[in-house]
């Protein structure tokens, strides 16, 4: 199973900064997630630091596998400093560690209760309650739930279930009961929603019942969908020895899934060892960028170093819908859930000619920068070949 | 005549950051002028850079089965011009 999972953050109205925090990490070496998402006590930059050190925190003991989940939010449940002012906690928390098997453990202290779905009914998963040894009005909720295909978890701060508190139409707010009415709803209408919509479709609507939609608290939601994965294969660059070309293109042929090629060489190359012809689009450039050809079989051919730069680049700025060939890999890209990248490691001795008037990148470099931005900020799996 | 002269511009990298991205004008001149004598496409590689790296003359374009080095639009407007002579 593939754990498609994504948050989606408002500030409170007013506000420069978030004080919620979500952080998450993805182990592809060992099928694992783990994610984290804490409400930092008050709003701005003081609730931003206090949500921020504690999920990171939890994160980074959790996942360097020294501490189990529940241990670890325990010592961070009993450590948590008390407020001055409110007497109460500085910051609460949700903490999620799966596996793509779908055995989960969840941990929970002061934010509301998940909501988990499954064929449109919310579960109501067992739990030990443990208390704090050093505070008594603090105690975390632990979960041991077993997740099947086409589960959804929803995690969500106060700011969610407490929108529109005090308003006209929802005086105690939307509460559980009515967020769950909000899910149920959204799943009849799109089953396959992806967990960014889903998350998106919630902080819109806990903000539109907000009098005059000014969130007065920090709004958070966090989707993990468990489904098929989205396979993606990109081959770019020849191999090292020429001799192993078709065994490459073999493999390529073969893949399962929907495949990109970039490189001019490259589409050549699969072109003669599988006899695929290749078609231009009848353009010569698009936004600075070669124009993309199409060959039978293959989802996108684009050229080499220049598209996978400006991918690059778009990927970590965030533009999404550019129309180019960097763009349309963009969402090649954003489109698959596990991808595969097969990177050849022959070079282009022109490419790195001085007198060319652009600075030519060493593809593997792209490539290691581009997984990393796919893993760390799109939550993807990626694993690089080189051949 | 009846054969087609088919003129081919390279769109790999090399030739790309070299030049070949100002040819776009042939796609629109050349069927302007020639009519449908002539055939313009780009095509992903010609692979000629990387057989002629140390002395690289990118970008190129093919003519047929002439290469044209450094290309300009006006080189390959000549060299059409030629084969239809």
């Amino acid at each position: 199973m593939f754990i498609d999972i994504d948050c989606s953050q408002m500030k409170k109205y007013n506000q420069n900064a978030y004080g919620d925090y979500f952080v998450s990490k993805r182990y592809p070496d060992e099928a694992r997630l783990v994610a984290v998402l804490s409400d930092g006590l008050g709003s701005g930059i003081k609730a931003n630091i206090l949500s921020c050190m504690t999920a990171t925190m939890l994160l980074q003991f959790i996942s360097n596998d020294q501490i189990p989940i529940r241990q670890a939010a325990e010592i961070v449940m009993n450590s948590l400093p008390v407020c001055k002012v409110r007497h109460i906690s500085y910051s609460t928390f949700s903490a999620i560690d799966c596996y793509d098997d779908g055995n989960a453990k969840i941990v929970e202290e002061g934010n509301p209760e998940f909501i988990w779905i499954r064929d449109g009914e919310v579960m109501t998963p067992p739990y030990e309650t443990i208390q704090s040894k050093t505070f008594k009005n603090r105690r975390m909720k632990v979960y041991k739930i077993k997740l099947k295909l086409g589960d959804r978890l929803i995690f969500c701060s106060d700011g969610v279930t407490q929108s529109g508190l005090g308003g006209g139409r929802l005086k105690l707010g939307l509460r559980r009961e009515g967020l769950i009415v909000l899910l149920k709803d959204k799943l009849a209408e799109n089953p396959e929603v992806s967990s960014s919509e889903f998350a998106n479709y919630i902080v819109n609507q806990a903000r539109n019942i907000e009098t005059d939609r000014k969130p007065k608290d920090d709004i958070s939601a966090c989707v993990l969908y468990f489904r098929e994965p989205r396979e993606a294969l990109i081959f770019t660059g020849p191999p090292f020895h020429q001799q192993k070309d078709k065994e490459y293109a073999q493999m390529f042929q073969n893949f399962k899934g929907k495949k990109a090629i970039c490189g001019g060489t490259t589409a050549n190359l699969i072109s003669r060892e599988l006899s695929i012809p290749i078609r231009m689009d009848s353009t010569i450039s698009v936004g600075k960028l070669p124009a993309i050809s199409y060959m039978d079989g293959v989802d996108l051919v684009t050229e080499g170093i220049l598209t996978l730069t400006k991918t690059l680049e778009y990927l970590e700025n965030g533009t999404l819908d550019i129309d180019n060939a960097a763009g349309k890999l963009v969402k090649f890209l954003l489109d698959s859930d596990c991808i595969h990248f097969m990177v050849g490691a022959k070079l282009n001795q022109a490419h790195y000619d001085p007198a060319l008037p652009i600075e030519i990148e060493i593809r593997k470099n792209i490539i290691k920068k581009m997984a990393n931005v796919l893993q760390d900020k799109y939550f993807k799996k990626v694993d690089v070949q080189y051949m | 005549m009846d054969k087609k002269i088919s003129v081919k511009v390279c769109l790999g990298t090399t030739c790309f950051v070299m030049g070949s991205a100002n040819l776009q004008e042939l796609i629109d001149t050349v069927p302007a002028k020639y009519g449908d004598k002539v055939d313009v496409s780009g095509v992903p590689c010609l692979g000629l850079c990387s057989i002629d790296w140390e002395f690289s003359k990118a970008p190129y374009v093919k003519v047929d089965d002439e290469v044209i080095k450094e290309a300009t639009v006006e080189k390959v407007l000549k060299a059409i011009d030629e084969k239809l002579k």
